[in-house]
């Protein structure tokens, strides 16, 4: 798990933003910084990197270090020291809430009230904060609300690093504490934090007494919670959310602090069964144009080539969306367009230059903001970016796979196609029309029905396609959809003999089991899949009900690869 | 070395004002001398169970914040200097142990830890239910008075009450000799007790309220003046607090503060955020800090939401808003899709008209800034673009959201389409 790439890094500019940085090495950096959840120990990176940070000066004891038990600067965000200064830079137009959260901290062992973060997704909560804590060399316990996913396991991660514990083999990645219940997790936590404390104190008096002031840590412990907002859809937030936010009170420990770190404000926590003191407000404002051209200029090997390419590119780019990490994987591949004439990308532009690329670029500027977030075949190092914005996304990526599906060339057996458009069919058309559509002649009437057109069709039409604007596909039941199924797969097997078979078929439903048991295992993995909703049993028909959820636009693609006419057995007044 | 020095005692006092402020004790402490205050009320009740060994039950209510828990937890100290020996507590919270299992379990290990008993964690329920009552009932024969703080008293009220009725109807025979303290936001915290409960609790009930304008100015004057000895050198600390003294003396301004701010945690809130904004060049507080922490703590979310949207955004949202005026049953983000075509088609706009996706992701983002939400919580066969949405802001924020946007990016065709 140790990360090697992590040794090459010098500790004076480690920091990492945007991630699309061209160095994948600080790409994972960043990656593990911001998501520092994802591995389930946050102490592999630090452990990784006080390692780094002591084999400059004798190998030796970093490797006595390793083997150690570990101590109370494990808690200590790693990386090694950085001043306020670059931290400053390294973030820009960030520097007032730096300040300010540097400010409600305050010096050295001085308490303070919990913090309550906030700000739109990609403003830099997080990589600030976890950097503050680095350059302030305070000892912090970070637990973010997305990996612990419960209130368990979020108990149980907080009490893992504050008794220094780390999951690893040798312990069967088992946990420290077992506790389930809030009160449980109260009581731990105060011994815990009691130890801690202490340690910390006992530390801080060696040094007072080696009259060594500068670099202590301090008597503080701060306790981060990230991605607070997720904890509000949490089965037990009734009682978690007021426990966490209550808790400084409740433990009456000077040398605590909470600090909170959410993307909603505030205000979306209320709820009428639930009160607290709030905790004091820090505002992360959304990037501004100029500070979100400072921070993509960041990290690129030609910065002039580059902020042309932005002055031409950003503006209409700000008007959809003003999050970094979606506008920088837009950017990515316009910019290798924009620099597709040019010769050497090391050059710096001249005016004449700058006007051609811009003549250049001007119409992939116009068809790309239109396909902005699309995310097209993926490269390693692009997938990355792509998953982090995605990662955002939280719920609705079911969407974007498809569009995402729709491009690539996607493997899927045939009868799980047949069954996909069935499925499409059946949610889109009305169950009445099934008998004319799907008759021996194949949805010719569809175009006699259309000719005799008339005023009261034509309101039919409207309020009809209203409708599906408003409810989505409709439901089915499995009937009906193995029934469409059987049609459509008689119908594209040509020969005749074939129909007759069919025929049978249907009248005797044991005559093809095997293709019907193949077609209910193929239907379950589309379930799965989540191609088509499986709804839980309706109370009245007692009969489960289906739904497809695939767009027009993908049951078309796979119509087409299976040479389908799909058209025309869709429904459409 | 001389400037050394200075800075040190101006980060000193900072560090005294900060922990002042996140010290309970050291804000109530001004309670004690004067004798109508809820500390004097409570003290004498407690203490005269205490003396006269007999049963109490009492209900402390204010709004969150306003130091109930710290009043009593100065009242128990004080108790216990006084009584030694003849007093054993136990803090139960609501929000830990609003279950009865859990709540007679703490009980029993609290007064396992207290005695030097073994507690074991596999005792059933019943058991430390009857461990309970053996418990009171020996208490009582030593006499010595228990004393059960029930903080978040109207959790304790939810399910069977179990807890609170074996507690009260324990305290009913004449051995026992126990006080239950309940500490709650709620005020109508003792209607919601059962019949057979609400009868054995006494009607005892203390109000905490918000502090008076007086109360609140003699509040920021104990925590923010400095002490004048030798901790700190002479003529800072005084010059320090003539600086207070007229930021305190100021009406105008401490009306603006004091009054947007009811109970006390809030305003040591406010009071934090000024200290910690204090500028360490000079040392002193100035008006300037009290105005950042003005704006620091009272925000308006949802402004900032809209400050933070894009240009694209704010369409969806006033075509949100448009869909709302008409009245339409049911809003989801085809509708709105159909809105925004028809006024980027009618104002022959070209440099906002994007693309359905694109459209989609931005709806999305407002999502998650939980500007709009879904209306149905369970409807995940649907996807996004037909599940049914709602505007989460007033017309009246939005207007003004809009107002305040930077109106260099900001089309004013949007202010007219509000209309």
């Amino acid at each position: 798990m140790e990360a090697p790439q992590e040794d090459s890094h010098t500790p004076s500019n480690p920091i990492v933003f945007p991630p699309e940085a061209d160095d994948f090495k600080e790409v994972t950096y960043l990656q593990q910084l911001k998501y520092m959840d994802k591995d389930e120990t946050p102490q592999i990176p630090r452990r990784s990197t006080r390692y780094s940070a002591s084999t400059s000066n004798n190998v030796p004891e970093a490797k006595v270090n390793s083997s150690e038990p570990p101590t109370v600067d494990d808690l200590l965000v790693g990386g090694g020291p950085i001043s306020l200064d670059d931290l400053i830079s390294s973030f820009p137009g960030r520097s007032s809430q730096i300040l300010h959260i540097v400010r409600l901290l305050g010096p050295l062992n001085s308490p303070t009230p919990p913090l309550f973060i906030y700000g739109d997704a990609s403003t830099g909560k997080t990589s600030i904060i976890l950097q503050l804590f680095r350059h302030l060399n305070r000892p912090v316990v970070y637990s973010s609300c997305r990996t612990c996913y419960n209130h368990r396991i979020l108990f149980e991660s907080i009490l893992n690093q504050l008794l220094l514990h780390p999951k690893n083999a040798s312990n069967g990645y088992s946990n420290a504490k077992r506790c389930e219940r809030p009160s449980d997790f109260v009581n731990c936590l105060r011994e815990a934090l009691t130890t801690v404390i202490n340690n910390l104190k006992e530390k801080s008096e060696k040094l007072i007494s080696n009259t060594m002031t500068q670099g202590g840590i301090g008597n503080m412990i701060y306790l981060i919670f990230d991605n607070f907002q997720l904890v509000r859809e949490w089965d037990k937030s009734s009682t978690i959310l007021p426990l966490l936010f209550n808790l400084y009170d409740m433990l009456k420990m000077p040398e605590v602090s909470l600090v909170f770190i959410s993307s909603t404000s505030p205000d979306t926590f209320y709820s009428n069964n639930m009160s607290y003191v709030e905790p004091i407000p820090v505002h992360f404002p959304a990037y501004t144009e100029d500070e979100i051209r400072q921070i993509l200029l960041r990290n690129q090997p030609n910065p002039k080539l580059y902020s042309s390419f932005l002055d031409v590119a950003l503006r209409p780019f700000c008007r959809i969306t003003r999050q970094v990490d979606g506008l920088s994987t837009a950017f990515k591949p316009l910019y290798e367009k924009y620099c597709e004439p040019l010769k050497n990308k090391g050059d710096v532009p001249s005016e004449k230059t700058k006007r051609s690329l811009f003549i250049h670029i001007k119409p992939h500027i116009t068809s790309s903001l239109n396909d902005i977030f699309k995310v097209s075949s993926l490269t390693s190092v692009e997938s990355d970016a792509c998953k982090e914005a995605k990662w955002k996304g939280s719920q609705n990526n079911k969407l974007e796979r498809f569009e995402e599906i729709g491009e690539l060339d996607f493997h899927m057996s045939t009868s799980a196609k047949y069954l996909l458009i069935s499925a499409f069919l059946a949610s889109r058309n009305p169950a009445t029309l099934d008998a004319s559509l799907f008759d021996s002649k194949g949805g010719s009437d569809n175009r006699k029905r259309k000719r005799k057109a008339s005023q009261k069709a034509l309101e039919h039409k409207e309020s009809f396609e209203e409708e599906l604007l408003m409810k989505g596909p409709g439901t089915f039941p499995l009937e009906r959809l193995l029934a469409i199924f059987q049609c459509i797969v008689s119908v594209a097997e040509e020969p005749s003999d074939e129909e007759e078979q069919r025929d049978d078929g249907l009248g005797v439903p044991g005559g093809n089991d095997g293709l019907m048991n193949n077609v209910l295992l193929q239907l379950s993995t589309l379930c799965n899949a989540n191609f088509i909703f499986k709804g839980k049993s309706c109370p009245i028909e007692g009969s489960t009900r289906y739904r497809s959820t695939i767009s027009e636009d993908l049951a078309l693609k796979v119509a087409r690869s299976l040479k389908f006419p799909l058209s025309k057995y869709l429904y459409r007044r | 070395m001389g400037t050394m020095a200075a800075e040190n005692h101006k980060t000193k006092a900072l560090n005294l004002l900060r922990s002042r402020l996140c010290d309970p004790k050291f804000i109530f402490q001004p309670l004690i001398d004067s004798p109508h205050t809820n500390f004097s009320k409570l003290k004498f009740m407690i203490s005269s169970s205490v003396t006269e060994a007999c049963n109490n039950s009492i209900l402390l209510q204010g709004p969150r914040g306003s130091g109930k828990t710290e009043v009593l937890d100065l009242v128990i100290h004080d108790l216990f200097l006084e009584f030694p020996d003849s007093i054993s507590l136990i803090r139960l919270n609501g929000l830990l142990h609003c279950d009865d299992i859990s709540a007679f379990k703490e009980i029993a290990r609290q007064v396992c830890t207290e005695h030097q008993l073994l507690f074991s964690k596999a005792a059933s329920s019943d058991d430390n239910s009857q461990f309970m009552v053996a418990m009171l009932k020996e208490c009582g024969l030593a006499h010595k008075t228990v004393i059960f703080i029930l903080d978040e008293f109207d959790l304790f009220a939810q399910g069977k009450q179990r807890l609170l009725y074996n507690l009260l109807d324990a305290m009913q025979s004449v051995t026992s000799q126990a006080v239950v303290i309940g500490i709650s936001c709620r005020l109508d915290a003792d209607q919601l007790l059962e019949k057979r409960v609400r009868s054995r609790f006494s009607q005892r009930k203390l109000i905490f309220q918000p502090p008076s304008k007086e109360d609140a100015q003699r509040l920021l004057a104990h925590v923010l003046t400095l002490p004048i000895d030798s901790s700190f050198p002479h003529e800072y600390a005084v010059e320090f607090n003539n600086k207070v003294q007229k930021i305190l003396e100021d009406i105008e301004i401490c009306n603006k503060y004091l009054r947007a701010d009811s109970s006390v945690k809030h305003l040591l809130r406010f009071l934090f955020c000024a200290i910690s904004d204090m500028d360490l060049q000079t040392g002193f507080l100035s008006w300037k800090n009290l105005d950042n922490a003005f704006s620091c703590v009272k925000r308006a979310p949802k402004q900032e939401c809209i400050r933070n949207c894009s240009i694209l955004e704010l369409y969806i949202l006033v075509c949100m808003r448009r869909l709302e005026v008409k009245e339409q049953s049911l809003c989801n983000f085809n509708s709105v899709m159909k809105e925004y075509k028809s006024i980027q088609d009618s104002f022959h706009q070209s440099s906002d008209n994007y693309a359905r996706n694109v459209c989609l992701r931005a709806f999305e983002h407002l999502i998650d800034r939980e500007l709009i939400c879904f209306t149905d919580n369970r409807a995940q066969s649907l996807t996004v673009e037909y599940r049914p949405v709602k505007l989460l802001l007033s017309p009246a924020e939005l207007h003004v959201g809009l107002k305040a946007y930077d109106p260099r990016l900001c089309p004013p065709i949007l202010l007219k389409l509000m209309d």
